[in-house]
């Protein structure tokens, strides 16, 4: 696995990390469900599911 | 009936499903968005197999995942740039700088408004950062709050299409395999004659009153913006962004944003990283989530065939009749997403257009789509210029933005209808 892969998984990481947080500091159903959407594609990618 | 049928008939529930999402039901538009997807999978005899539904959706997503990493760097990049005070520094300086000159004073705001979208590609960015910053300031020197929120929702929506990044180009020329290269001057052909015309209209006339300004308030609020001294350092996070973008194109702009928003830790404010950048991603999710929603419904109009009887119908739209079917029905599709109107329409009609250059045909039908942030119920721009500016209903803003909408329609016509002449002229 190439160096760049890696930083860009730490990037992608890094931003679910910070949307999780987000999501959970959220006080609004819709909005906590936005945000668990965002996630989803990400989580994929991180894991390298997709 | 036989072209509409069945097609049109899931394309007609799609946006019905959609519109009642989000008027009737009141959910945000990207879940609206991903719901009218699952209805128009369901219509269309998808729904058979779940597990292929959830697959074709979450494929869909995936579109548009290299783009919110980019909005989302982006937005922590200039959330940074705003906690070390450099914003505020250098509106105060403008301020101060060109207060003797109107118009001056308003090409300097203009920017600043437009910067952050012209970085990132998203005119929320613009909304939330600087439009947030210069708003109270534009309200103190006279301009009324409707037409500040209208001034920063056009900014925003212009700052959105002028270079380096443009989202709506990269998905239209990402539909007929065109690189993102060469689009710097015609999209600033098209952006900057529009600034201009919207700083006349909108903040020009409320500068040159005079005495309509409270010296004294004014003078508090340019100290508290100045706390932070404005030297050659502060830039620093700017510097190696561009030093990035023109030097080291291998990064990619995700980490070009990153590294360029940890070099703000060597000037400026002290800034709290965690709270900046979850900050930044807050403000991002909305944006962020119409994405994901525009990536579903695009795929699932591609499946269902619904795209394919867009194109088709765009196609065979007779040419005395293209340019109004642009100038219509691109705006009118970004009260879904401006970025699904240069996806599922712009692609379409630049492969109607494919005798004209395209780099300026696509730069015309870019700025086109850029209107849809103006298009309620999405409205981003609006929504989100009326909130910085304090206005409750964005109508109100959104009437003083009628007048500037209508020539940006037109200037980006004008763009295509002319592409080959100003084509041969740039070169």
């Amino acid at each position: 696995m190439g160096v760049m892969t890696l930083i860009y998984r730490g990037i992608l990481a890094l931003v679910i990390f910070l949307v999780v947080r987000c999501c959970f500091r959220e006080k609004d159903f819709w909005k906590q469900t936005t945000a668990a959407v965002v996630v989803i594609p990400m989580l994929l990618r991180l894991f390298m599911i997709k | 009936m036989d072209w509409f049928w069945p097609e049109g008939f899931y394309a007609v529930l799609m946006l019905a499903a959609f519109a009642v999402g989000v008027f009737k039901l009141k959910l945000p538009v990207a879940i609206a968005m991903c719901g009218s997807a699952v209805i128009g999978a369901l219509s269309a005899g998808f729904g058979l197999h779940p597990a292929r539904l959830v697959g074709q959706l979450v494929e869909g997503m995936f579109g548009y995942i290299d783009t919110i990493l980019i909005i989302a760097t982006a937005m922590i990049f200039m959330n940074v740039v705003q906690s070390i005070g450099l914003m505020e520094s250098v509106a105060a300086w403008i301020i101060r700088r060109f207060r003797k000159s109107p118009f001056m004073l308003s090409c300097g705001v203009m920017f600043l408004i437009m910067l952050p979208g012209m970085l990132t590609g998203s005119s929320t960015a613009c909304c939330l950062t600087t439009g947030a910053l210069v708003a109270p300031v534009l309200i103190k020197l006279g301009v009324p709050g409707k037409k500040t929120a209208a001034f920063i929702a056009m900014g925003a929506v212009l700052g959105m299409i002028a270079p380096p990044i443009n989202i709506p180009v990269m998905i239209i020329g990402g539909g007929i395999d065109m690189p993102y290269v060469g689009f710097t001057l015609p999209l600033l052909i098209a952006t900057v004659p529009l600034a201009l015309l919207v700083i006349a209209l909108l903040a020009l006339p409320s500068l040159k009153k005079k005495g309509a300004v409270d010296e004294a308030e004014l003078e508090t609020e340019l100290k508290r913006m100045e706390s932070v001294p404005l030297t050659a350092r502060l830039f620093l996070p700017f510097v190696v962004l561009i030093v990035l973008m023109v030097g080291e194109q291998t990064l990619g702009m995700p980490l070009q944003f990153l590294v360029s928003s940890a070099s703000a830790f060597l000037t400026g404010r002290r800034w709290n990283v965690l709270e900046s950048a979850t900050n930044a991603v807050k403000d991002a999710i909305p944006v962020l989530g119409i994405l994901m929603g525009v990536g579903m419904f695009v795929q699932i109009m591609t499946l269902s065939g619904v795209r394919g009887f867009i194109v088709v119908s765009a196609l065979a739209i007779p040419s005395w009749l293209l340019y109004l079917s642009i100038a219509t029905t691109i705006p009118a599709f970004g009260a879904i997403s401006s970025f699904g109107a240069a996806s599922v329409l712009g692609v379409p009609f630049i492969l109607a257009l494919l005798s004209r250059d395209q780099i300026i045909t696509a730069s015309g039908l870019a700025l086109i789509a850029g209107l849809g942030d103006l298009v309620p119920p999405t409205a981003l721009a609006g929504i989100f210029a009326a909130q910085v500016a304090g206005e409750k209903n964005y109508f109100a803003v959104l009437r003083h933005c009628a007048v500037p909408s209508i020539a940006i329609a037109v200037w980006g016509i004008a763009l295509i209808a002319l592409a080959n002449p100003l084509s041969s002229i740039l070169r």
